[in-house]
Formats: C-alpha cells, sequence, structure tokens
C-alpha cells in the first residue's frame, strides 16, 4: 500500500514539475517570437499605438508604471490615489519646452492681475513652484519636488494656456512599484501603463539624448 | 521554569512593560486616527474659506488687510497639511515601535516561561462524525454561496448586455466587428455567431432593408483588416496584416488561388472587403464596377454607372497612360464608391445597388483625372485639384451630400489624399503644387500647410510618426514634422518619384522612383541608407507589410526587400503580366490587377 | 487634454542664462531585482534546512523574521508570490503584457521548493506569513467545522483574482493586500483597519489570511500534499504520548484514525456513487450561477463602466459627470468602439463566470468527497496540505534521537 502511494505521489509530483516546467518555459520564451514588430515603429512616440494590434517591443523585462501626459486629463487622482502621501507622481518640467513666460499659465490663478510671488496669486496649493527672474521679460520655473504633491493643477494651466512644459510623471525615486498601481486602476483616461524600466519616461517634447548628457553632468 | 501563579520579577516587569506599550499604541492608534479623520473632512489644502477670501480679493482687489489675511491663512493651511502628515507618518513609526517592545515581550516571556504542553483529554473519538458534520457544513455554505450569488445576480441590472447589444447593432459592429468573426481570426468576440451575415452571403430575399443594417462607419480595428482603399488603410501604404505571402509565379500558377479577367481597362487598383474585391473599369462610352468574389474570383456583379445626372455627353480626352478609370474606389464595408475621369461619382451597395450617383463636374485636367478616393468615418473624401478651381471634399457616403468643401489654391495634381491619425487628430493629408496640407478630416479647416513641392504632382505623401513625407520629380523630397507650426525636417533631391508614392515606418523611409531605384533613408534625420536599381520602370506604389516592402514594377515582378537599414532582397515573383496597380493585402492574400486580369496570390 | 505645442517661441537668452535639464530619477536597477531572486533562492533553501534537517522553532523563527524584514520592510511588498498569480494570468490571456522574468522566478520558485519540501515558504520566507507568526501568542482551536467552512473562502478568492486579472480589470489580491501598507506605513485607511483586524485577530486565531484568504496558499496547498519530503513531528517513531496534540495553532496535525467508519460497507458504496453523481452537478451548477452573476463581475471593468455612463446619461441632472466620461469625451473615440470592448469584455465574462463557477462548484465536490474517503494512520502526523512548517509541533515531541542515525520516515 504505502509503495502504491508513493509511487502515485512520484507521479503526480512529476507532473506538476513538467507543468510549472512548461508553463515557465511558455512564459519566458513565447515573446522572443512575438517581438518583432512588423514596420519597425517605435511605439514610444507611435501615434498609433492605441490601436495597435502588435505586441509592444521588448526592450527590457523589468517594467515600471508611468503616465503619458497626452492622454493626462489632469483630474488630480494622482495626488489623492497614490499608495504613498504624498504620491510619487510629481510635476516634471522640461525646461526644453518652456516659454519662460512672466505671465506663466502653469503659475499664476487666471486672472490674476498683479505678477508676483504672492500666495493669492499662486496656482500651486503647496508652493511648489519656485518663480526665478532671469532677464527681461523671462522667468525661469523650478519645481520644488518634496512639496509637490501631484495634483497636476498648473499641468493643466501649462498645458490650456502655455507650451505644456509642465507634465505630470510618476518618478521612480519615489514610485514603489507596486504590482498593480493604484492610480493607473483609477485613472479615467487610461493615461497609466507598464513602461520598460529601461526607458522609464514618457515626456513629451523631450530629447532624451539631452537628458543623459545632463544627468552624466 | 516557575510556575505560572508566582512568576519571577523579569517576567512581571516584562509584563508591565508589554502592558504600558499596549496602552501606549491604542492611544496612539486613536491619535493617528483623529489626525487622519481631520485631514480627511477637511483638507487644508482646498479650503473653502482660502477660496472665497480669494474671490472677494478679486473684486476688492486693493483690500490690503484682506490680502494679509488670504496670505496667513494660506500658509496656515499649507503648514497644517504637512504637519498632520508628519505627525501621521511619525505617529505610525511610534505605533511600529510599540508594537515591536509587545511583540519582544509577550515572547521573550514566551520564551522564558514555557510550560509543559497539558495532556489533552481523550476525546470520545468523534472523526466519524465530525466529517459528515464538516460535510454537511461545506454543502450549507456552498448553498449559501449560489443563493447569495444568485440574489445578486437578480439584483444587477441585466439590461445592460441588451442595451449594448443593441447600441453595438445600432452601430458599426454587427456588420463586420462580430460576423467577419467567422471569417477573421483577429476578432474575439464568440457569441454572435448566429447572427445573419446579409454581406457574406448574397441575401437574395431583401429580409433586412440594407438602410438599417448598413449603418455607421467602421472602426479602426476594421478598417486594418481590410484594404479599403488606394494603399490600404488611411491611403498610407501600410498593411497592418500577417501572413502576406512572398512567392508566387504568375506564369505558372504558382500559389495563384485564381486569376479572372477584367472586362473593361482601367488603372485603379483592387480595394478588399471580407470577401470582396471591387474595382472599376471604363472606357470612352462605357464605365462600370466590378464585384469579384474573393475566394473563387467570379465576378458577383457589375454596376453600371450610366445615367447620371449632369454627366457630360463625351468622355473627357485623357491621357493614355491616365486612362478613363484611374482613381482607385474606396470603401467603408457598408458602400463601395467609384469615381471616373469624367467626374461620375456613384456610390453602390455590397450588392451592386446604387445608392447614389452625381457628376462633380468634368475635372479640368489635362491628362485625366486619377486621385483615389478615401473614407473618413462615413465620409466619402474627394480630392478634386482640377485647373481653376482645385479643392477637397466630404461627401456624406449615404446620401452623397456635401458635407464640408475646402477650397485649395492649388494647381492640378494627381496624387492621392492620406488619412492618418496623428496623436490627436485625424488629418487629411494632401500634395499638390506648391504645397503640402493638412486638413481637419473631421470639418475640412485647413490646419498647417508647408510650401515644399512643386510640378505636376503625382506620388501621394507618407505619414509617420509625426513626420509627413512628400516627393515629386523636379522638385524635391521632403519629410515635415507635423505640429502647429510644422517645420521641415530634411529634404533631398538626390532620387526623386513621378508616380509611386513613398512609404515610411518610425525610422526609414522608402522611396521608389518611377525608374525603378529603391532608395531607404533614416525617416528623422534624411540619411540614406541604401540604394538599389531594379532598372524597370515602375509605377505602382511600393507597400509595406510584415517589415518588408513590396515594390513591383511594370512588367509585373514584386520585389520584396527587407524593410531594413541594409538592403537585402527576400525575393523576386514575377506575375506574367505587366501592371501598374498598387497590389491590395489582407491576412494570408495580395490582390493585383494586371493588365487585363485580377490576381489572387495567397495559399 | 489639448496640447499646444510650442505657442511661445523658446527664448534666446542674452545674459547667458543656462537652462537646466530635466532630472529623471532612473528606476530600482535591473540587477537588484535579480538579487531579490537570488535572497528568494537563499532564503527558501535555508528555510528548507532548518525545517527538515535542523528541526528548529528557533530557527524557523529568526529565518522569519529575516524575510519579515528584507522582503516585507525593505523590498515593501512588491512583487510578491500571491501577487504574482495575476501577473501569470494576464500574461497567459493577454499577449501583449510583459511579463518580467523576476515575477516569474516569485510565482514558480516557491512552488517548486514546496514540490520537495512542503510549504517552507510559508514558514520562513513569506512576509506576510511571518508577520502573522509573529503575533499569534494565544492560538484557539477553531474547530473542524469552522475551518471547513471558512477554509472554502481561499478557493474563492482564487478563482476571483484570476478571473479579473484575466480580463485585464483589476489584479484583487493586491488591491485587498492587508499588509504591504504596514510596510510601506502608507495605504488607505480601509486596508488599515483590514490590516489591524487580521492582525489582532490573529492573536487569537492564528494567520487567520493564510488559512482563510491566501490564494496561493491553495496552490501550495495542492503541491504540498505532492512534496517529496516534509516537515514530521516526531524525528523517530511515533511514541503516541499525544503531548503535539494541541500544539498546531493551524489545527493542522491529523489526530490517529484507528476507529472504522460505524457505516456499513453497502452505505458507503451508496454514498460514493452519490457522490459521483454529485461532483459534476456542482461544477456544473456553479458554473450557471457564476455565468448568471457576469454582469455583476463585469461591472468593476472601467470599459463596461464607461460603456454604461455613455449608455445611460446621468439619471440625477445636477450631478457632474463622471471623470471616465470626461475623459472619454477628450478623446475623441467613437462610442461604437467602446460598446463593442465592452461587450466583448461581456463576453469574456460569461464564459469565465462559467469556468469560475464551474471551478467552485468542483472544489466544493471534492472537499465534500474528500471527507467521505477514509484515510487509516495511527500516528500523529502533519496534514502535508495544511502544515506550514512552522515546527511548533517539533519542540512538543519528547523524542529528540540524533537525526543522522535515523532514516527519515514516511507515514
Amino acid at each position: 500500500m504505502p509503495t502504491r502511494r508513493e509511487f502515485l505521489n512520484t507521479l503526480v509530483r512529476g507532473s506538476i514539475l513538467a507543468g510549472l516546467g512548461l508553463l515557465s518555459g511558455a512564459l519566458i520564451f513565447r515573446k522572443g517570437k512575438e517581438r518583432e514588430c512588423g514596420f519597425d515603429f517605435n511605439c514610444k512616440n507611435c501615434p498609433r499605438s492605441n490601436d495597435c494590434l502588435l505586441p509592444r517591443p521588448l526592450e527590457s523585462r523589468q517594467m515600471v508604471w508611468q503616465l503619458d501626459p497626452s492622454r493626462c486629463i489632469q483630474c488630480g487622482r494622482c495626488a489623492t490615489d497614490c499608495v504613498l502621501t504624498p504620491s510619487a507622481v510629481k510635476c516634471v518640467h522640461v525646461y526644453a519646452m518652456c516659454g519662460y513666460c512672466d505671465l506663466c499659465g502653469g503659475y499664476f490663478k487666471p486672472g490674476t492681475k498683479v505678477l508676483d510671488t504672492a500666495a493669492e496669486n499662486q496656482l500651486c496649493p503647496t508652493n511648489a513652484i519656485k518663480r526665478k527672474f532671469v532677464e527681461d521679460p523671462f522667468f525661469e520655473y523650478t519645481i520644488d519636488e518634496p512639496l509637490c504633491i501631484g495634483c497636476g493643477k498648473c499641468v493643466k494651466g501649462c498645458s490650456a494656456f502655455g507650451n505644456g512644459s509642465l507634465q505630470l510623471q510618476v518618478r521612480h525615486d519615489r514610485c514603489v512599484n507596486c504590482n498593480q498601481c493604484s492610480i493607473a486602476r483609477n485613472c479615467p483616461s487610461g493615461a497609466f501603463s507598464r513602461v520598460p524600466a529601461s526607458n522609464p519616461t514618457l515626456l513629451r517634447g523631450f530629447d532624451q539624448k539631452q537628458t543623459t548628457t545632463n544627468i552624466k553632468q | 521554569m516557575k510556575k505560572p501563579d508566582s512568576p519571577d520579577p523579569t517576567i512581571k516587569l516584562l509584563r508591565q512593560i508589554a502592558f504600558v506599550s499596549a496602552l501606549f499604541a491604542v492611544v496612539l492608534c486613536i491619535l493617528i486616527l483623529v489626525n487622519w479623520l481631520q485631514l480627511h473632512r477637511a483638507d487644508p489644502l482646498n479650503s473653502p474659506a482660502v477660496k472665497t477670501m480669494i474671490d472677494r480679493l478679486g473684486s476688492d482687489p486693493d483690500n490690503a488687510q484682506l490680502r494679509e489675511q488670504v496670505r496667513t491663512l494660506d500658509l496656515l493651511s499649507r503648514k497644517a497639511y504637512f504637519t498632520s502628515q508628519w505627525q501621521i507618518r511619525t505617529g505610525g513609526y511610534l505605533l511600529l515601535i510599540s508594537v515591536l517592545i509587545i511583540a519582544i515581550c509577550l515572547k521573550t516571556i514566551e520564551y522564558f516561561h514555557k510550560k509543559l504542553p497539558d495532556l489533552p483529554e481523550i476525546k470520545n473519538n468523534t472523526y466519524w462524525i465530525d466529517r459528515k458534520i464538516n460535510r454537511r457544513w461545506v454543502g450549507y455554505t456552498g448553498g449559501a454561496v449560489v443563493l447569495v450569488t444568485l440574489v445578486f445576480a437578480f439584483l444587477s441590472h441585466n439590461e445592460l448586455e441588451n442595451m449594448l447589444g443593441n447600441a453595438v447593432s445600432r452601430g458599426t459592429d454587427t456588420i463586420s466587428g462580430k460576423n467577419a468573426s467567422k471569417n477573421i481570426p483577429l476578432s474575439t468576440s464568440g457569441k454572435a455567431g448566429s447572427v445573419p451575415d446579409s454581406l457574406l452571403t448574397l441575401a437574395t430575399g431583401d429580409s433586412i432593408s440594407s438602410d438599417t443594417l448598413l449603418d455607421g462607419y467602421p472602426t479602426w480595428t476594421e478598417i486594418i483588416r481590410n484594404f479599403p482603399s488606394f494603399r490600404g488603410p488611411g491611403g498610407n501604404g501600410i498593411v497592418y496584416q500577417k501572413n502576406i505571402p512572398v512567392s508566387w509565379n504568375g506564369k505558372s500558377g504558382k500559389n495563384v488561388i485564381w486569376k479572372s479577367g477584367i472586362p473593361l481597362p482601367g488603372y485603379n487598383s483592387p480595394v478588399v472587403w471580407n470577401n470582396r474585391v471591387f474595382l472599376s473599369g471604363a472606357n470612352e462610352t462605357r464605365r462600370e464596377v466590378y464585384c469579384f468574389d474573393a475566394k473563387t474570383g467570379k465576378i458577383l456583379w457589375t454596376a453600371r454607372a450610366d445615367k447620371i445626372t449632369g454627366s457630360p455627353a463625351k468622355a473627357p480626352t485623357v491621357n493614355k497612360e491616365t486612362g478613363q478609370a484611374a482613381p482607385t474606389m474606396t470603401t467603408d464595408g457598408r458602400r463601395v464608391y467609384a469615381i471616373f475621369a469624367n467626374g461620375d461619382l456613384i456610390a453602390l451597395d455590397f450588392h451592386g445597388n446604387r445608392i447614389w450617383a452625381k457628376n462633380l463636374g468634368s475635372p479640368a485636367n489635362h491628362y485625366g483625372h486619377s486621385s483615389s478616393l478615401m473614407m473618413f468615418r462615413d465620409m466619402l473624401i474627394v480630392q478634386y485639384d482640377q485647373r481653376g478651381s482645385a479643392n477637397v471634399m466630404a461627401l456624406a457616403g449615404k446620401t452623397g451630400d456635401v458635407v464640408w468643401k475646402t477650397a485649395r489654391n492649388v494647381k492640378v495634381s494627381w496624387s492621392s489624399p492620406v488619412v492618418a491619425f496623428t496623436g490627436k487628430k485625424t488629418e487629411l493629408l494632401l500634395a499638390a503644387e506648391p504645397y503640402v496640407a493638412s486638413y481637419n478630416a473631421g470639418n475640412g479647416k485647413e490646419l498647417w500647410k508647408m510650401d515644399c513641392i512643386s510640378g505636376e504632382v503625382g506620388p501621394s505623401v507618407a505619414y509617420a510618426d509625426g513626420v509627413v513625407f512628400s516627393v515629386n520629380d523636379y522638385s524635391k523630397l521632403a519629410a515635415i514634422q507635423i505640429g502647429e507650426t510644422p517645420k521641415l525636417l530634411w529634404e533631398n533631391s538626390e532620387y526623386l518619384s513621378d508616380v509611386p508614392s513613398p512609404v515610411a515606418s518610425g525610422k526609414y523611409l522608402f522611396l521608389v522612383t518611377s525608374y525603378g531605384t529603391a532608395v531607404c533613408y533614416d525617416a528623422k534625420t534624411g540619411e540614406k541608407y541604401w540604394e538599389h536599381e531594379f532598372d524597370n520602370t515602375t509605377y505602382a506604389s511600393p507597400i509595406m507589410a510584415e517589415g518588408k516592402v513590396y515594390i513591383m514594377d511594370k512588367t509585373g515582378t514584386m520585389h520584396i526587400v527587407k524593410a531594413d537599414r541594409t538592403f537585402s532582397l527576400v525575393v523576386e515573383s514575377p506575375l506574367g503580366e505587366g501592371s501598374v496597380c498598387t497590389p491590395a493585402m489582407v491576412d494570408g492574400r495580395i490582390y493585383i490587377r494586371g493588365d487585363k486580369n485580377l490576381y489572387c496570390i495567397g495559399k | 487634454m489639448v496640447f499646444a505645442v510650442q505657442r511661445f517661441p523658446k527664448p534666446e537668452f542674452e545674459t547667458g542664462y543656462l537652462q537646466p535639464g530635466t532630472l529623471l530619477p532612473s528606476p530600482r536597477a535591473e540587477i537588484l531585482a535579480a538579487m531579490d531572486v537570488a535572497i528568494l533562492v537563499l532564503a527558501l533553501s535555508v528555510i528548507s534546512w532548518i525545517v527538515l534537517k535542523k528541526r528548529s522553532r528557533k530557527g524557523v523563527f529568526w529565518m522569519s523574521l529575516f524575510s519579515l524584514i528584507y522582503f516585507g520592510f525593505y523590498r515593501e511588498g512588491c512583487v510578491c508570490s500571491i501577487g504574482s498569480i495575476q501577473n501569470i494570468t494576464l500574461a497567459l490571456f493577454d499577449h501583449t503584457f510583459i511579463l518580467p522574468l523576476t515575477v516569474i522566478a516569485f510565482f514558480i520558485i516557491p512552488l517548486i521548493f514546496t514540490l520537495f519540501f512542503g510549504r517552507t515558504f510559508c514558514a520562513g520566507v513569506c512576509p506576510f506569513g511571518a508577520l502573522q507568526d509573529l503575533v499569534a501568542f494565544r492560538p484557539q482551536k477553531l474547530g473542524s467545522r469552522l475551518n471547513a467552512v471558512l477554509g472554502m473562502v481561499p478557493y474563492i478568492y482564487l478563482g476571483l483574482a484570476i478571473l479579473y486579472a484575466a480580463t485585464g480589470t483589476d489584479f484583487i489580491i493586491c488591491r485587498y493586500d492587508p499588509f504591504v501598507g504596514i510596510f510601506r506605513f502608507n495605504a488607505s485607511f480601509g486596508m488599515f483597519v483590514f490590516a489591524g483586524i487580521l492582525l489582532i485577530s490573529g492573536i487569537f486565531i492564528a494567520r487567520p489570511y493564510c488559512r482563510f484568504l491566501c490564494p496561493y496558499g491553495v496552490l501550495l496547498n495542492w503541491v504540498s500534499r505532492f512534496s517529496r519530503r516534509h516537515i514530521t513531528i516526531t524525528p523517530a517513531e511515533c511514541i503516541q504520548c499525544r503531548l503535539c496534540e494541541d500544539s498546531c495553532p493551524y489545527d493542522a496535525i491529523d489526530i490517529p484514525v484507528t476507529t472504522k467508519d460505524p457505516e456499513n460497507r453497502k452505505i458507503r458504496v451508496k454514498k460514493l456513487i452519490w457522490i459521483s453523481l454529485l461532483i459534476p452537478f456542482l461544477t456544473f451548477a456553479g458554473g450557471w450561477t457564476g455565468s448568471r452573476l457576469h454582469i455583476t463581475l463585469a461591472g468593476v471593468n472601467s470599459k463596461v463602466r464607461l460603456a454604461e455612463e455613455i449608455l445611460t446619461p446621468a439619471a440625477g441632472q445636477g450631478q457632474p459627470e463622471s471623470l471616465g466620461l470626461t475623459a472619454y469625451k477628450s478623446s475623441g473615440k467613437a462610442a461604437e468602439e467602446v460598446y463593442s470592448e465592452a461587450s466583448e469584455i461581456l463576453d469574456r465574462f460569461y464564459n469565465g463566470g462559467w469556468i469560475l463557477g464551474g471551478f467552485i462548484g468542483l472544489v466544493f465536490g471534492w472537499v465534500i468527497a474528500e471527507r467521505m474517503l477514509s484515510k487509516w494512520h495511527t500516528d500523529y502526523i502533519p496534514n502535508k496540505g495544511a502544515c506550514y512548517s512552522c515546527a511548533r509541533c517539533v519542540d512538543f515531541c519528547p523524542v529528540k534521537t540524533d537525526l543522522s542515525e535515523i532514516k527519515h520516515e514516511k507515514t
């Protein structure tokens, strides 16, 4: 009796092992075949990527969460729905796109008459944007990230009245990379997606080469 | 080991520490809770008090006192926000520490104060009775789960599915989204298989009025399963399907599924929707539209474009190389549309019945009108660049009424429209001397234009990844980065095309000249990667599919090259018959119009 | 969503102002992810050695403390083996979903170790288990009835998690993960309350999450039943001292069954036939019930919800439209597309409802059947499926024979 049971156990164990091996093998190697994108599309900026029936290119297996500013409607959920407080989503300033406007749509409340840094004029609820005079008539705007809560009010202002150089992004030094991002779950416009960790930003109008040089500097 | 009733002093101490920690933890919990409730009941960052005060300040900007108040309150609320967050966080750490202390104390007590296990009483052996009761209880639980589930199912509004079903069938998807799934493996919906498919089977008894069924317009997903217009979906030369044949021989019949004669000549290319292939043919006196069965090659019906109000009595004089039926037809899966050199425009349903027909006025075009038709949503787009009054218009597919019409200050052209989704909107891209222009496909408003093309423009533009490529002979090849203010990314005039349109991926641009040289450029920089001479005149536009570019010369030989930065010829497949028409490709099939016959290639 | 591009031209600075670069912090290095997998394998090897060779409760305790600190507080919980079920499922159903190799590793490796050594993963590697094990100060017997009934919950949870992952709706295991908030010091209020309830009840009911919720535990339970080796209470022969009888806080010790089933053979045969009919019936009934529920289940899906919102314009006029509707309107997507997507998802939920219900019905049938089959054994043995290999019972066994002399005994 015990020998028969043992034999059966071994048999089942072997098949479970084989099944697990098959499953993991399939999951690991399956991608290799489907990886090629017939049109050499660069999905990152591909305007058709929403309709695309092809699998995404496999640049890296490690994935992180990121939000696509071009789909973002600045609803404010990034500030409230992140598992972290304050959120891992912050406003990022793409200086290369900025017009250095005196009347900055991202800095001032609409209808502001006196362009100064007074609290009643600021759009940012936490005073996270610093305004600095550069030269007439240009002003530099810098995000003080520890203060930024990712509410997107400035982003909305900048994209409505300005160049759209203020954009929301998941900051990977803060993001804990949940298996299922709780902002992504509640994002009304589906702007969140998993992106390869090797290329973890989705900023618009931004030259990646420039970034790398900046980081090196 | 001590007896439990006389604990040694260390254990007593540990117990006391644990107790105090527990008390501390409870107090902390309450504090954190209160703090949290405060923060959530009145979010200091969106405090209504500050807001109303700022509003008041807006109407009374000189009130210095009020301004001071606003600033103080704002600072306070920001401080409140960050302080309470700090408090919650610190409270959390303290809570963890106190719980840790409790745990350490209790574990230590447990460790030092191990008591010998009591010998449990010998229970009456209730094993079998227990098992029986367990069984019953599991059964009850199952019953309860089923009951709860059914109650939920009953309470949930079941009409959603019906509503969706109605909405979908009212919309477009009854026709191609769901029914097409029988033929096309890409669709995954399974439940609608029983809906009668009047499209695919030629219904003789007209039980369903075609109007109710054939409403709406196809989704992009459906469009890319087909080849609905000149140069495929959107007219951009890119095929999104797989299993496109590479090797055939028209003479030996290898991989030729069927070959079917075309009654009247025409230089328009085939278009495909599900299992129908459409093309048109015309001579000076007759203008006809043919519908081929994609399976057998049989002509299912022929529709004549005659007796159209306003049609000129005599066909216009045209160049021999243009002919009376140069523009390629288009279809939206509900109707097919054809235009002829005399300006006759006709819309037919899938059974060949005429829906509407009109004459746009004989075009003032010295070679003959050849701009192909294009669909956007339920609108038929006609590029009508004639001498004197060039324009582009959109006609309602269902009625033929003009939806919008935009005048163009351009010379005569022979190029065709391209519809491209450029991220935010769908742009209609047209090329004619002197400019490449983009229109909002929905309302015809001009979005931008750029002077970069001249001469008698034949090739259409190509679009990929935010860049539009235009080319014409004796002019230049230009790459335009689109946007509100488009800019010229690069230009080149080494190789230029007179007839074939370029095709682009995000990385590369492929250009085929009319004298048969294929060139590959970097789409972004304009760097030339390779060039290759095929030595034969080429009129058909290249088509990109599955990472390959299909280039067919006038002798009918298809040169298939890798869409890559190095030149690599995959294979050359002869049709055995001359051809100037652009091939149509769908899943597993290529349709090529030769000089006299229509070929279906595949396995 | 209107994005202007260069409404204002880039200024040309005359004062030599240098434009600062945009800082882009990079995510956690991939090598660290590989290190996590290495530590997982190492931890599993060590804990298996501690459990099977050293037979040391103290070793298990310190190992679980290490895992709690590393996988819990340092790694902050993600990605864990429990949640990886959903990633694997989604990857199987959605070919565009890219599955990182670490996720596969976190799913497969504990199962393989369990297949050979029993649920040592639960004993000392899973941070959730470690946390609950730490607070199990006064474990009480629950009684076999409650155990049996509550033991059905993980199956339902697993089925739902797979259904929602397969339809690309949500990762419910992660959404309702009570402990990850503790590791991060950050979670929604509701989750903190849930975690608090679990931990406080965990003082008396040992490992409530593991026993009555954990969906990965279901898989480990199945696999562990066929494990090659497994912890034994005694290193030698059981002397029937009964000291270990109440030692297991998880009610995972099978006490000897020596008496015969009081029912006679005829009745038992009848019952067996009845059961072989019951299982298919329950499977079908479950499937049918599940399919009835598919609209309720699909209601969670954002695409279905959006389609519903478009179809039924806001009933209360005063209410502002939902953000989803706003986003949809600004995206310019055709309503038909949303409808067809939604009805496709409904179809999937319909089929999924059948499968989910069938699965749950089958499990109920199997559990009932299992309680009819007789299991004969004369010794006190850990239930291979339910035992977490925590090695508490080992401390209670008076037999401490040198292991090197005694061959591993199997019952």
